[in-house]
């Protein structure tokens, strides 16, 4: 087991290096380069040359990629230009609210997709299923963006229920306000997966329930409830688990649309402010953090799948 | 029998299913009466869409939702039709068990096979769940899997092919049915596993006392297993009676033209009377009786065209649906030597071979881990040596997985040879560059087995038959359009259907398509991959006949590749018997039927079902046992060790060598190679029927 | 080419894909005939800010009086352009290493992947973000960053198509013909995967204009003062309190165009999979490999 999870992250090593490349390399695409990135347009020629030797950019392509890693991975992903803390500590504290409003999500996706979508499978082409596949559609297609802004002008304006803007509240502190506070982003999010969870998971099921197991599973006189909730689930569900896992990994960060409809302090937020202020060290390490986790969970889902299906060997 | 005197297990009266189809009722069934008894396996025969299968799910009260039933099924005095769910299902596994076609779906992939096999009689509360796993044991070990204690745990990929097939057998019976349905057992499995089953299921038939309803398109298993038969055609039973005087004086037109339509293991080399035309589909019905347009004896009569014959009795307990039964022929076989077949010019075999194939070696890299490191060989082909001359029809037969499309793939070029060599018209093309291959294609051509995944959809029918002359730039030289109508003749299509597109044609007619692009070049060798397995029984004969003229008139050579023995004994002059990557035995064709000499090809060939139910019980019949090895890891010495009857100390060591065996045509690859025993009675019990 | 006019004839049989064609012809002709209607993306009323709907203007009017409508109109020829450019970049990129990768395999298929497993290790809006991040914000660089986050799926439905038809007998027929590579991948292979890729042109046609609209939501797609739907509706955010209807209108004119484009895609793809169930030849028996 431990050796099948080794394998599959050295399997993903590659793509890892090739995308830090890509990532150490931004700066140096950048009009002025990482000097011009800190002393802006109008340096002089002296400062120049000071700065590009404090910066061992005189050194080796290599050697410099080589540091910026080796520094990467002891955690040092340099300081903001901006607010000049390390970067780390900035990205440090916004991803708990980045990780609690995807759990958040995720929770609300499966509480909507899974019963529409067991309830569209079990009876294929009636009206029920039309309308579910018709709310999946929906769920899918309309922009979160806008969603968002909706459902703030409902809740937060016309309402006054709930804050049009949410801080982030960490769940032991205080679980009511927390709620109060994530509701509204974690509903706007969950409705879109939950469109995605819904689709995937009738998708599946419809195939499963022509297969000729099932066939079999009747044949043996096994109560429906038994057909559909056991065999047919089992089998639908292995497929499922690696959506819902690809899904949650794309929440770190995915989230950024969201996060900045509710002025919610995640590290989608923290990115964009970075963007607009052209914080390049900041900037590198958020794609940098996000991409990491991104691929851990990939390589979770992947461990997962070979765990629970009995058909992959990981000898 | 005195079973025929007690209350029939089920009896099925005037039975209609349809289903609904783009607004209308589309009959798959059309109006059937069945009785089957205990102690008795009931057969029934048909061709694709002949209702055969809709009859079994309607039995067993497993039709979808969408279906439409009319008329009576009692079982154990319940009437299914009338059962709400819940008296269906408390039926199921309890009085109905049923075996399906294809184990490697049957069964759910991520369940032990344990839990598979109990389930049903613990849901029934028949067994209680800590005595499941006993029970589970107990029934594996009925269906004779060794070591059933460690196999209850695993999973069906564990599993090979037979194994799956005999746990469904277990699990249909592990609630004691009155009526056990299965529904073409064997089609999925090779020749030498499916004698196994069908002898398990004869087996435990016999010891439960079950009633069985057989359901094949295989007239050879009918023969071997049932009792009684009743075949299907459109929707209807057509004929229904004993199994011995359907075989010996069927009274139907349709079930005579079958039986005429097979090439056979016992029959002569007369031509195949193949029946014209092709079956029915559901929605397409003709009107009065289904199978006028077809039919030998109806020559177009109004009666027949307007009016659908009932089930008639024409002898005792035989019914045939007939206008005309007394004007049905008998179907007078085996016919040894009729001289139907024209002649053809004798192969000259002095002359240096066609195409000659020396010690050919196909070997695949298997691969594995991240860096997709090579961790063996997966021997496809392993040393295969034959020879083709011109005119000549070679045989090459084996079971699945013997190496036989790969060695036909590596003859034409697709695949990578590993080692030996391939002379095609006294050349070495064994590692031709691309170009010169390109010219030594237009003399060598490929049939597919399946005409549907051959033809590219997207291109008409004149257009796919043109391909090679435009690939090879010679489509105006070799007469243009001409040439393609003159292909569609030759190959028994209209011209007026080069414009059709692949999806409008019917199986037969793109198998013809295919041959007819194969012959555009004008090649002299055609290797056919299993030209017609995928074909319906009553079309084989067509595309058989098809290819003996194409081949007399043309001259052609054939490498014929396919598992079924009876159509390479019709078709072949010599046939070459393949397992596991290398020839076995290779003969004149006489001589490999009459007198095989190699254990294996003495098996295969006593496994083969023989459409005449009187040598049931008295031709010998040896069983190997276990299965085909995995081609990655070989067994030692004779890879045919493991499972031989003939097996000694030397065959575990040391590989035969393939060498001639006096006083016959024959080459043979082993350390005892030698004809049967003719007596009976001989002492190795699996030398005896 | 009568398959694909009967094909398409069978997708406008279906109603939902009636409904979408008309929605998007309609706005396909606005945005082609914007500069010839009577309206002006750009002309201040300073007396008329944040007004609601009205005869005269039928979306209202937004902070600086600007007519609202006009803006969408003109939102949906910028919409419309960058999704094409870009549907048209992922294509023109993605459909050849698709192909290669599926045609060839062994190591062009290995480092053609691992470049496509690249662009996919972060979600797709982070990758437009880091594009734009390098490149600096403008109208190349919001088409350059849509573009090149969606040539991932196209390389990977061509190369997944190509596979399943390099196994297909009716391509080994033609090599078994003497059909040279190139005879093989540009007139066997590649004429029977448009379709999928059709389909795709339309899906991902979709997610680059919900992709532009977010990116400039986010404040770093095109450049004001170039109307967009997606700066509309962050503008119009900002004014929930006093003109609920700046942000709700161009926000359901992107949905309804989202919406129609999917409900296209999946009308198409499931006609196709029809097409492929009637082909498909009834299994109730026959042979064995």
């Amino acid at each position: 087991m431990i050796g099948y999870i080794l394998r599959r992250l050295a399997q993903l090593l590659p793509v890892l290096l090739l995308a830090s490349v890509g990532i150490w390399a931004m700066v140096y695409a950048i009009p002025g380069g990482p000097v011009g990135m800190i002393l802006g347009e109008n340096a002089t020629p002296e400062q120049i040359a000071a700065l590009r030797a404090e910066l061992g950019l005189d050194r080796p392509v290599i050697v410099q990629y080589w540091a910026w890693l080796t520094n990467a991975l002891a955690g040092d992903l340099g300081v903001s230009l901006h607010s000049r803390q390390p970067v780390v500590s900035l990205i440090g504290e916004r991803l708990p609210a980045t990780i609690q409003l995807g759990l958040a999500a995720t929770v609300v996706g499966l509480l909507i997709g899974i019963p529409v979508a067991v309830a569209s499978a079990l009876m294929p082409g009636s009206w029920l299923d039309r309308a579910l596949s018709g709310w999946s559609a929906l769920a899918l297609g309309v922009p979160t963006f806008w969603l968002g802004i909706l459902l703030i002008l409902l809740f937060a304006v016309h309402l006054r229920w709930l804050p049009s803007a949410s801080g982030y509240v960490p769940f032991w502190e205080s679980p009511i306000e927390m709620l109060r506070n994530i509701l509204l982003p974690a509903l706007t999010l969950g409705i879109y997966v939950s469109g995605i969870f819904a689709r995937f998971l009738r998708a599946s099921l419809v195939a499963e329930l022509r297969a000729d197991y099932v066939r079999t599973a009747r044949s043996k006189g096994l109560p429906e409830r038994d057909v559909v909730g056991r065999h047919v689930m089992r089998n639908a569900m292995l497929p499922f688990v690696t959506i819902v896992g690809l899904m949650m990994a794309n929440f770190i960060g995915g989230t950024v649309v969201t996060e900045a409809v509710f002025t919610y302090p995640g590290l989608g937020r923290l990115l964009i402010t970075a963007i607009s202020t052209r914080d390049y060290p900041l900037i590198q390490g958020c794609i940098l953090v996000i991409l990491v986790i991104y691929i851990l969970i990939n390589v979770m889902v992947d461990v997962l799948y070979a765990y629970i299906d009995p058909r992959i060997e990981y000898a | 029998m005195s079973a025929r005197m007690a209350e029939p297990v089920l009896s099925v009266r005037a039975l209609e299913v349809a289903f609904m189809a783009s607004g209308r009722p589309v009959p798959a069934v059309r109006g059937i009466d069945l009785d089957v008894h205990a102690n008795e396996v009931l057969g029934i025969v048909g061709e694709s869409g002949s209702g055969k299968s809709v009859t079994s799910l309607a039995i067993s009260g497993l039709l979808p939702p969408t279906a439409r039933v009319r008329g009576s099924i009692r079982l154990g005095g319940v009437e299914i039709t009338e059962a709400d769910h819940e008296t269906l299902r408390r039926m199921r596994g309890v009085d109905v068990g049923m075996v399906f076609q294809d184990p490697t779906t049957t069964l759910n992939p991520v369940f032990t096979i344990g839990r598979q096999l109990t389930e049903g009689q613990i849901a029934h509360g028949r067994l209680r769940a800590d005595a499941a796993r006993a029970r589970a044991i107990e029934l594996l070990r009925e269906v004779d899997i060794p070591d059933p204690a460690g196999r209850v745990i695993q999973y069906p990929h564990q599993f090979s092919g037979g194994m799956r097939q005999r746990a469904v057998i277990a699990m249909a019976m592990a609630g004691h049915p009155r009526l056990i349905i299965a529904d073409e057992p064997t089609t999925a499995l090779d020749v030498t596993v499916q004698a196994q089953v069908l002898s398990l299921l004869a087996r435990r038939q016999a010891e439960t006392g079950a009633a069985v309803i057989l359901i094949t398109h295989d007239l050879g298993v009918i023969a071997e297993m049932a009792h009684r038969v009743a075949v299907m055609y459109g929707g209807r039973i057509v004929e229904s009676g004993p199994v011995e005087q359907i075989f010996a004086r069927p009274r139907h037109p349709y079930t005579v033209a079958l039986l005429r339509s097979l090439p056979r293991l016992d029959g002569g080399a007369a031509r195949l009377e193949p029946i014209p035309g092709q079956p029915p589909a559901p929605s397409n019905l003709p009107p009065g009786c289904a199978f006028h347009p077809r039919c030998a004896v109806a020559r177009d009569r109004a009666r027949c065209r307007t009016e659908e014959p009932g089930l008639r009795a024409c002898g005792p307990a035989h019914l045939s649906a007939c206008h005309f039964v007394e004007e049905v022929p008998a179907p007078s076989l085996p016919r040894e030597s009729d001289g139907a077949q024209p002649a053809r010019p004798a192969v000259r075999r002095d002359s240096e071979p066609l195409l000659t194939v020396e010690n050919l070696q196909v070997h695949f890299p298997i691969k594995a881990g991240i860096l997709r490191r090579r961790i063996g060989w997966l021997r496809a082909v392993d040393g295969v040596s034959l020879t083709v001359h011109e005119g000549e029809t070679v045989g090459l037969v084996g079971e699945s997985g013997c190496g036989k499309t790969t060695t036909g793939r590596a003859v034409m070029g697709l695949v990578r040879v590993t080692g030996g060599r391939i002379r095609f018209g006294g050349r070495d093309i064994t590692a031709l560059g691309r170009g010169a291959m390109r010219q030594v294609r237009r003399h060598m051509q490929y049939v597919f087995q399946d005409p549907f995944a051959s033809l590219n959809p997207i291109k008409s029918a004149g257009e796919i038959v043109a391909e090679p002359l435009r690939i090879h730039g010679l489509y105006d030289e070799m007469g243009g359009a001409g040439r393609i109508a003159r292909l569609f003749e030759m190959v028994g299509l209209s011209p007026g259907m080069m414009g059709r597109f692949p999806h409008e044609f019917s199986g037969g007619q793109k198998q013809r398509i295919g041959i007819a692009r194969a012959l555009a070049l004008e090649p002299r060798l055609l290797i056919l991959d299993e030209p017609v397995a995928s074909l319906d029984v009553s079309i084989q004969a067509q595309i058989i006949n098809l290819l003996q003229d194409l081949q007399r008139e043309l001259r052609l050579a054939y490498l014929f590749i396919a598992h079924d023995l009876s159509v390479v004994r019709h078709i072949s002059d010599r046939v070459a018997v393949m397992y596991l990557g290398r020839i076995v035995e290779e003969s004149e064709k006489q001589a490999l039927y009459a007198t095989p000499v190699h254990p294996y090809t003495q098996s295969l060939l006593s496994a083969v079902p023989v459409p005449d139910p009187t040598v049931r019980g008295v031709r010998r019949r040896i069983v190997l046992e276990g299965e085909i090895p995995n081609p990655a890891s070989p067994p030692p010495g004779c890879a045919f060790h493991p499972r031989c009857f003939r097996a000694s100390a030397r065959c575990s060591a040391e590989a035969p060598a393939f060498l001639p065996y006096p006083g016959l045509p024959t080459r043979a690859a082993c350390h005892h190679a030698g004809p049967l025993i003719p007596a009976p009675g001989a002492k190795h019990p699996q030398e005896v029927a | 080419m009568r398959r694909s006019r009967e094909l398409a004839r069978r997708v406008v049989a279906r109603s939902a894909a009636k409904v979408s064609l008309a929605w998007l012809a309609t706005l396909i002709v606005l945005a082609i005939l914007a500069p010839v209607l009577p309206i002006d993306p750009l002309a201040q009323d300073l007396t008329a800010e944040l007004e609601g709907p009205s005869a005269a203007h039928w979306f209202g009017t937004d902070e600086l009086g600007r007519d609202i409508m006009a803006r969408v109109i003109y939102g949906a020829r910028t919409s419309l352009m960058t999704a094409a450019g870009a549907v048209a970049i992922a294509g023109a990129v993605g459909v050849p290493i698709g192909l290669m990768a599926g045609f060839f395999g062994g190591w062009r298929d290995a480092v053609l992947m691992r470049l496509i497993d690249v662009l996919l290790a972060l979600p797709g809006i982070l990758l437009a973000m880091a594009i734009i991040a390098v490149v600096g914000r403008s109208q190349a660089a919001a088409l350059l960053a849509v573009g090149i986050t969606g040539i991932p799926s196209f390389a990977r439905i061509t190369r997944a198509q190509v596979l399943s038809l390099r196994k297909r007998d009716f391509v080994v027929a033609v090599e078994a013909l003497g059909g040279s590579a190139a005879y093989t991948m540009f007139r066997t292979v590649l004429p029977n995967s448009w379709s999928p890729i059709l389909v795709q042109v339309v899906v991902l046609s979709s997610v680059a204009i919900l992709l532009e609209a977010a990116l400039a939501f986010l404040g770093i797609g095109i450049p004001p003062p170039t109307p967009s739907w997606g700066e509309m509706l962050r503008t119009g955010k900002t004014y929930l309190y006093e003109a609920p209807t700046y942000a709700v209108l161009p926000g359901l004119v992107l949905t309804l165009t989202i919406l129609s484009l999917d409900m296209l895609g999946r009308v198409m793809a499931s006609v196709l999979e029809d097409r492929h169930e009637i082909q498909e030849p009834a299994a109730l028996q026959g042979g064995r490999p």
